[in-house]
C-alpha cells in the first residue's frame, strides 16, 4: 500500500469543480484535496445536501480519494483574507464553518478535514492565542467525534502555528485525540522549518493525516512548481512511503490557476518520475460507500468485511510480486481501507476487540485483511495486534505469515518472535522483501540462527535460499 | 479432460492424492462439511473444521493448483446430538464467506425429528443467504429418505433447481429427476455407485444435471473415480463435450448460482501448467 497523489481544487479556481475533478483524475491522480469556496461546493449553499451528494458521486465514480481543505480567502468574510480564524476575535464563525466542513467531509467520505491557526491579531497576546487555539479545536473535535472524521491541523507559515513542534504540542495538551491529526505542506518546510521536509515526514509519522505537495526556496512562503525551489522531492516521497503514509497528498498551488491543467500535467509527470513505488490505484466506488457505511454503524464491518474481495477484486497490486506476499492483493488493501474507517468510530478497547473478532471468523483472504490493516490502526491496538501477528506466524500459510510480518511486527513484536519469523519466511519460500524493517531490526541472534539453517541446508546437500546468503553478506 | 469434483473431502486426504488429482485434470472441487468419522462434543471442534475449510484446506488445493470452495453446514448425523446443534447459530457467519458455495451436507441419517428440525431450518439458511443447497441422501432407508428430502425441500421454498441431492443410485435417481433438482452421484470403489454403472445411467438419464463426485473422504474412497467415469464414458461411446458437461460445466452450472466460484488459474499456474514455477510454495513446503 502507498499514498495516493492528488492534486488541490484551489489550484483550478477558474474551473468548474467537475471540470477540476475531470482534468485531475484523468490527468491519473488518485485523490483531490478539495478546498470548500463560494464557487466550488459552496458550505453556505441553499441547495448544500444535493450538492455534496452530486460531488460524493462524482468522487466515488472517479476513484478519487479526498481531503476538505478550508483555506479559502474571501468565503466568510468578503473584505478581510481568512478572516475570522481559530485565534481572531468572532472565532465562533470559524468554528461553525469548520464544523459545516466536518460535515461535508463525513459525506464525501474525506479522510480529513484540514485547517490552519490563522495569523495571531497584534492586539492579541501568544497565551491568549493560545487558549482560543485549545478551545477551537476542541469544539470541532467535539462535532468530528460522532462522525468519524479526522482532523488535520496544518502548520503554515507566518500564522500562529507555523512550525510543526506547535502543531504536535497542541495536541498533546488536547489529551492525543485519535482523530486529531498534521496536514504538512512540504513546501513550507523548506520554507520554515528547521529541518527538511523528509525529517519533518519522519518526525509527523503516524499522525499525518493529509500532505500537500509543492516546491518553495528557504524563507519565501511562495508556492512552486516542483524543480523550481530547494524541495528534495525524492527524498520527501521516499520518507512518506517510509512513515507507510497511504493517505492523500496532493499537490498544492493555489497562484496557478490560470495554466493549471498545464501546471497539473506537469506536477503529474514530476512526481510520477520521483515516486520510489508504483502510484496507488483509484479507490473503488464500492469501498467508499462501505467506508460510508461503516462510519454510519460500526457493526456492520462484520458484514462488508467477507464480501470485499467479491465486490472490489482479487487482483495483485503488483505484477512482479505474483503470489501478492510482498505487496500484497487489492481486496487486502482494500480491507485495510476498512478498517481505517472503522477505527475513526471507535474508542481503542472497541478498536481492539472488533480486530480480534474479524480475525477469528475470517477466512484466510479476511485475515491477511486484518494483518494488512496493522499498518494503518495496529499502534492504537497494539495488544490485539500481536495477538493476531503470532497466530498468523504460527500457522503455514505463506500469505499470511508474509502479511504479519508488515510494519505493525516490526515495531512491535519482540525479538525472539520476529526472528523466527523471518527464519519460517526462508523456510517457507516467503520474499525477505515481505519482511518490514528487515535491515532496523537484524541482529546477531538472527544472523546466527540464518547460518545454523544455511548450515543444515549445505550439509543435506541442498541449495541456500538466495536471501538466506544475502542477509549473511554471501549474496550479491 | 478438466475436471470439477462437486463432492469430496480433501481434509481427510494427502498431498499425493492432490498432485494425482491434478495430474488427472481436476482444477476445482468442492468440499463439503460432513462429520469426521469420529464424533464431535462441541461447536468449538466444528468451528475450528469450517475455519479449516475456509482457510488452511483452501491454500493446501492452492499450491497443487486446485481451486478449492466448500459447503458449510451441520451434518445429518450430528444434529442428533444436542452438544452439536448450538453450531447452527454460527453458520450464518460462514454462509457470508468467499468460496462457500451452498449450504451443506444437509438432509437424513436415520429420518429422526432432530434431522427434520436441523434439515428444515437449514434449507431456510439457503434462501435467506441466497445459496444453493447439497443433499445427502441416507445410506438406509435411502428411497424413503430420498422422497421425504424432496418434500421438505418443497415446503422450504427453495427454488428446486438450486438443490443437488446426493449419494443417488438406480433405485432413487428418477423421483429426483422428476423433481427438478440436481442429480448427484459418488463413485466408490465399492458402496454407492461404480462408473460402469453410473455410464449405464447416463444412457438411461442423458447428462443434463448430473453430478459425478468421488466423495471421497476417510474410509475406502478414490479420488480420482471422476476422471475414470469420464474414461467409461468416453469408452461407452459419450462425446468429449459430454464428458466435459458432467465433469465440468454442469457443477459450474449448479454452484456458479451462489455467485462466489472462483475458476481463474492460481498464481503459478496456468490451465496448461502443471508445475508451480518461480519461488514456490511447494519448494518451501516439500523441504519442510
Amino acid at each position: 500500500m502507498t499514498f495516493h497523489l492528488g492534486y488541490g481544487t484551489n489550484g483550478f479556481s477558474n474551473h468548474r469543480l467537475d471540470d477540476a475533478l475531470d482534468i485531475i483524475a484523468g490527468l491519473g491522480f488518485t485523490s483531490v484535496a478539495l478546498t470548500l469556496d463560494h464557487h466550488h461546493l459552496d458550505p453556505f449553499a441553499d441547495d448544500l445536501p444535493a450538492r455534496v451528494s452530486h460531488v460524493a458521486a462524482k468522487l466515488d465514480r472517479l476513484g478519487l480519494r479526498c481531503v476538505v481543505e478550508t483555506g479559502a480567502r474571501f468565503l466568510l468574510d468578503p473584505h478581510r483574507k481568512h478572516h475570522p480564524t481559530l485565534v481572531s476575535e468572532a472565532q465562533e464563525v470559524r468554528v461553525d464553518f469548520l464544523l459545516r466542513a466536518v460535515r461535508i467531509a463525513a459525506e464525501l467520505n474525506a479522510d480529513c478535514v484540514s485547517f490552519w491557526s490563522g495569523i495571531k491579531p497584534a492586539d492579541v497576546p501568544a497565551d491568549e492565542a493560545w487558549n482560543r487555539m485549545r478551545s477551537g479545536v476542541a469544539a470541532v473535535l467535539e462535532g468530528a467525534e460522532p462522525l468519524g472524521v479526522t482532523l488535520g491541523l496544518e502548520p503554515e507559515p507566518g500564522m500562529f502555528v507555523q512550525h510543526l513542534t506547535q502543531a504536535l504540542r497542541l495536541r498533546e495538551e488536547l489529551g492525543s485525540p485519535s482523530l486529531f491529526g498534521v496536514t504538512l505542506d512540504v513546501g513550507h518546510c523548506v520554507a520554515v522549518e528547521p529541518d527538511d521536509a523528509a525529517t519533518c515526514v519522519r518526525r509527523a509519522g503516524g499522525l499525518l493525516v493529509n500532505v500537500q505537495l509543492d516546491d518553495m526556496l528557504p524563507g519565501v512562503h511562495e508556492h512552486l512548481e516542483f524543480g523550481e525551489g530547494d524541495l528534495d522531492l525524492g527524498a520527501t516521497l521516499a520518507a512518506l512511503a517510509a512513515v507507510n503514509y497511504v493517505g492523500v497528498a496532493a499537490v498544492e498551488l493555489p497562484r496557478h490557476s490560470h495554466a493549471a491543467p498545464d501546471v497539473a500535467r506537469r506536477a503529474v509527470e514530476a512526481l510520477k518520475a520521483a515516486m520510489p513505488d508504483e502510484p496507488a490505484k483509484p479507490r473503488h466506488p464500492w469501498l467508499a460507500d462501505a467506508q460510508r457505511a461503516v462510519r454510519r454503524d460500526p457493526a456492520v464491518v462484520g458484514r462488508l468485511f467477507p464480501a470485499v474481495g467479491r465486490r472490489v477484486g482479487r487482483g495483485l497490486n503488483r505484477p512482479d510480486d505474483p503470489q501478492g506476499l510482498v505487496h500484497g492483493s487489492v481486496d487486502d488493501a482494500a480491507r485495510a481501507e476498512l478498517l481505517g474507517a472503522l477505527a475513526t468510530m471507535l474508542d481503542d478497547d472497541a478498536l481492539s476487540a472488533e480486530l480480534l473478532a474479524l480475525y477469528r471468523h475470517g477466512d484466510d483472504a479476511e485475515k491477511r485483511g486484518v494483518l494488512r490493516g496493522l499498518a494503518l490502526v495496529g499502534d492504537r491496538a497494539s495488544a490485539a495486534g500481536l495477538e493476531v501477528v503470532r497466530d498468523a506466524l504460527r500457522t503455514n500459510d505463506v500469505r499470511l505469515v508474509a502479511a504479519a510480518l508488515g510494519p505493525f511486527a516490526a515495531d512491535h513484536l519482540d525479538d525472539h518472535g520476529w526472528r523466527h519469523g523471518v527464519l519460517k519466511c526462508l523456510f517457507t519460500g516467503v520474499p525477505l522483501a515481505a519482511v518490514a524493517g528487515l535491515e532496523r531490526r537484524t541482529d546477531d541472534e538472527l544472523l546466527r540462527m540464518v547460518a545454523d539453517y544455511a548450515a543444515e541446508r549445505t550439509a543435506a546437500g541442498r541449495d541456500v535460499p538466495a536471501d538466506a546468503a544475502r542477509l549473511l553478506g554471501k549474496g550479491e | 479432460m478438466r475436471i470439477f469434483d462437486p463432492h469430496v473431502h480433501m481434509t481427510s486426504r494427502t498431498t499425493d492424492d492432490y498432485e494425482a488429482m491434478r495430474a488427472a485434470g481436476v482444477r476445482a472441487l468442492v468440499e463439503p462439511a460432513f462429520w469426521l468419522g469420529q464424533p464431535r462434543t462441541s461447536v468449538g471442534s466444528f468451528t475450528d473444521y469450517f475455519d479449516a475449510l475456509i482457510g488452511w484446506e483452501r491454500f493446501r488445493a492452492a499450491q497443487f493448483g486446485i481451486r478449492h470452495h466448500c459447503t458449510i453446514a451441520l451434518n445429518p448425523k450430528e444434529a442428533n446430538d444436542p452438544r452439536c446443534t448450538p453450531v447452527l447459530d454460527v453458520l450464518p457467519r460462514y454462509l457470508e464467506k468467499d468460496g462457500v458455495v451452498a449450504v451443506g451436507e444437509i438432509g437424513f441419517d436415520s429420518m429422526t425429528p432432530e434431522e427434520d428440525e436441523a434439515f428444515a431450518r437449514q434449507l431456510q439458511l439457503a434462501v435467506e443467504h441466497d445459496l444453493p443447497a447439497l443433499v445427502h441422501t441416507p445410506h438406509r432407508d435411502k428411497a424413503a429418505g430420498t422422497r421425504r428430502t424432496l418434500d421438505l425441500v418443497k415446503e422450504s421454498g427453495l427454488p428446486v433447481e438450486r438443490v443437488a441431492v446426493d449419494h443417488l443410485n438406480e433405485t432413487t435417481v428418477r423421483a429426483v429427476a422428476d423433481s427438478g433438482a440436481w442429480m448427484g452421484f459418488s463413485i466408490y470403489p465399492d458402496t454407492k455407485m461404480d462408473e460402469h454403472r453410473m455410464v449405464a445411467l447416463l444412457k438411461e438419464y442423458g447428462t443434463e444435471r448430473v453430478l459425478v463426485n468421488s466423495a471421497a473422504d476417510w474410509g475406502r474412497s478414490d479420488p480420482l473415480k471422476t476422471h475414470k467415469t469420464g474414461l467409461a464414458m468416453l469408452e461407452a461411446g459419450f462425446s468429449e463435450s459430454d464428458v466435459d458437461d458432467v465433469l465440468w460445466r454442469n457443477p459450474v452450472e449448479f454452484y456458479g448460482q451462489s455467485g462466489r466460484l472462483l475458476l481463474d488459474d492460481l498464481p503459478g499456474f496456468t490451465a496448461s501448467s502443471d508445475t508451480f514455477s518461480g519461488n514456490s510454495v511447494l519448494r518451501g513446503g516439500g523441504d519442510r
